[in-house]
């Protein structure tokens, strides 16, 4: 065991802190636009403290570092891309200045207002489909980074993600945006610090002339040049590009705090004061990971490419190195600091995404299909009920998800592709919408069905490489929304909104 | 390809710099002024449900 009596208390501490405070949210909800937009009453600092939080959690942490082990100093390209598209987006307002003002709740409710009832319900099973795959890795690899840092036996690794599970799923149920709102706030703190001050041991610990020594000996210019590293490359980069713009705009638990906000220009300044924040968030643990190449990264080459991370004798897979440089270099009372850091992030992005995941399967599954039977609207404690069981329903799935499916690569890769199901279409369709006259239904459908097609068939069936996998289901969505539209004639939906 | 190389180092290192020291400035920024934010969120809501119970 790693852990000190000063840890657990430090732990037990932010826990028992962090629960009573997501429950209290439950008294400012009072219909179903608090629970899932807050009332759309955010403001600057509260939107960036949850934006951020909501998009920084251990997971983060474990695949950008397992990233910088295997691509060195050339991952940090991808950490720029995604912070510098978050300022374009911000300071110009692409799709989310329209968005706020849509005064929308999910993005695929933006499919029945520009195309048609029924494509808003098969983009809603698109994205509750690759939404819940993505967070299905989550409490494994979360589980992972606890046990090894803390020294719990890795047997009792579903009892860890049980519990982690169950206490955010108790504030999520009860208080929903309101709640994740509060606690992502406190947590966004105390990840904050938890990661600076992570930053700062690792290269304290490893020294930054050893760390680019190590990565040139490794990997040499292609560890530090993205153009050239077998991992990224031309194709990857335009691809990440592409990926950026769409998660920063259409992924669902994005849109939320935008659509939470209390006004359009709000929303821009919330989005491009947290892209600055996600340049670090993706550079540093990045360079955590390239900390623990340097320092335990001596054993065998393994089949892709990386030395093994040798720690006390045993030889440990890249995703496994960054935690275990953790257990070694923080001292007590740090260690517990950081865990209880990482243990923020954790919740604050699983409450997040449950909440997110399950809106789409209530607001835009359920409820659509619920008015196509000819049912009467659902009363706000109603829509609030039917949340709260589909917040359960993607507890227990993401929990069985976790515990068996095994990883074909990197995680990075698995959660960029199982985002591009969803993504490229919806992005397609968004700007097509927005910006086209002639995007119709059928394009929608086309874009949507052939997106999909493009990353779940190369990626899971024909194991395709994931960089032509993401820019193949962005050429197809792109492809079926231009060549549906101009074989489908107009689309009164369309038509009615420009 | 080593000029090249040395390059992209001081390349990565003033970008992890520049990334690191705009984290924590808005990280601090963030944990000063937040709190205003949620208390008048709070209140608003807390307006929003009395006059729907009204």
């Amino acid at each position: 065991m790693n852990f000190a009596l000063v840890d657990w208390i430090i732990v037990a501490a932010y826990l028992v802190g962090s629960l009573t405070v997501g429950i209290l949210g439950r008294r400012y909800v009072g219909n179903v636009s608090h629970f899932l937009v807050a009332g759309r009453e955010l403001g600057l600092y509260a939107g960036i403290a949850t934006l951020a939080a909501t998009e920084i959690g251990t997971i983060t942490f474990m695949y950008y570092a397992e990233f910088g082990y295997k691509a060195g100093f050339a991952a940090f390209a991808a950490a720029a891309i995604s912070g510098l598209v978050m300022i374009v987006v911000g300071r110009t307002g692409l799709i989310i200045g329209r968005f706020r003002e849509l005064k929308l709740m999910t993005v695929p409710e933006y499919f029945e207002v520009k195309y048609s009832r029924g494509l808003r319900v098969v983009t809603g099973c698109l994205v509750a489909l690759g939404g819940i795959l993505n967070m299905g890795i989550f409490l494994r690899v979360e589980g992972q980074f606890l046990t090894i840092v803390s020294g719990i036996n890795a047997r009792h690794l579903v009892a860890v993600m049980t519990v982690i599970l169950m206490l955010e799923l108790i504030y999520t149920v009860l208080g929903g945006m309101v709640s994740v709102v509060i606690t992502d706030f406190i947590q966004y703190v105390l990840l904050s610090i938890a990661t600076i001050l992570v930053t700062i041991y690792a290269v304290y610990h490893a020294g930054w002339g050893n760390i680019i020594d190590k990565v040139a000996t490794v990997m040499g210019p292609a560890g530090f040049d993205p153009l050239i590293n077998p991992r990224l490359g031309l194709t990857f980069l335009v691809w990440q590009v592409l990926l950026w713009f769409a998660i920063h705009t259409c992924w669902q638990t994005t849109a939320m705090r935008i659509f939470s906000t209390k006004s359009p220009e709000i929303s821009k300044k919330v989005m491009t004061w947290t892209g600055f924040i996600f340049l670090g968030r993706g550079m540093m643990p990045m360079l955590w990971g390239i900390a623990a190449l340097t320092l335990f990264g001596t054993g065998a080459i393994g089949s892709d490419g990386s030395p093994a991370a040798m720690v006390n004798g045993r030889a440990l897979q890249p995703l496994e190195a960054m935690p275990a440089m953790l257990a070694q270099i923080l001292g007590p009372g740090v260690r517990g600091i950081v865990v209880a850091g990482m243990l923020a992030a954790t919740m604050s992005v699983n409450s997040s995404y449950l909440l997110g995941w399950s809106s789409i399967i209530s607001q835009d599954i359920l409820l659509p299909l619920r008015r196509a039977a000819g049912k009467g609207p659902l009363s706000s404690k109603g829509q609030i009920f039917l949340n709260r069981v589909a917040n359960v329903f993607v507890s227990l799935f993401v929990m069985f998800w976790g515990l068996y499916y095994q990883l074909p690569g990197a995680v990075y890769l698995y959660l960029n592709i199982t985002a591009t199901i969803f993504l490229a279409g919806a992005f397609v369709c968004v700007i097509g919408g927005l910006y086209w006259k002639r995007a119709n239904v059928t394009g929608g459908y086309a874009a949507m069905l052939m997106g999909a097609a493009g990353a779940i068939i190369p990626y899971f069936f024909l194991h395709w490489n994931e960089n032509v996998t993401g820019f193949a289901a962005f050429g197809l969505a792109a492809l079926g929304l231009i060549f549906g539209s101009l074989a489908g004639g107009k689309n009164i939906a369309a038509a009615q909104a420009h | 390809m080593r000029g090249t190389m040395y390059l992209w180092q001081i390349f990565w290192t003033a970008a992890v710099l520049i990334a690191g020291l705009a984290f924590a400035f808005v990280t601090v920024v963030v944990t000063l002024k937040g709190g205003r934010d949620l208390r008048e969120m709070f209140a608003r809501l807390l307006e929003q449900k009395k006059r729907q119970d009204d």
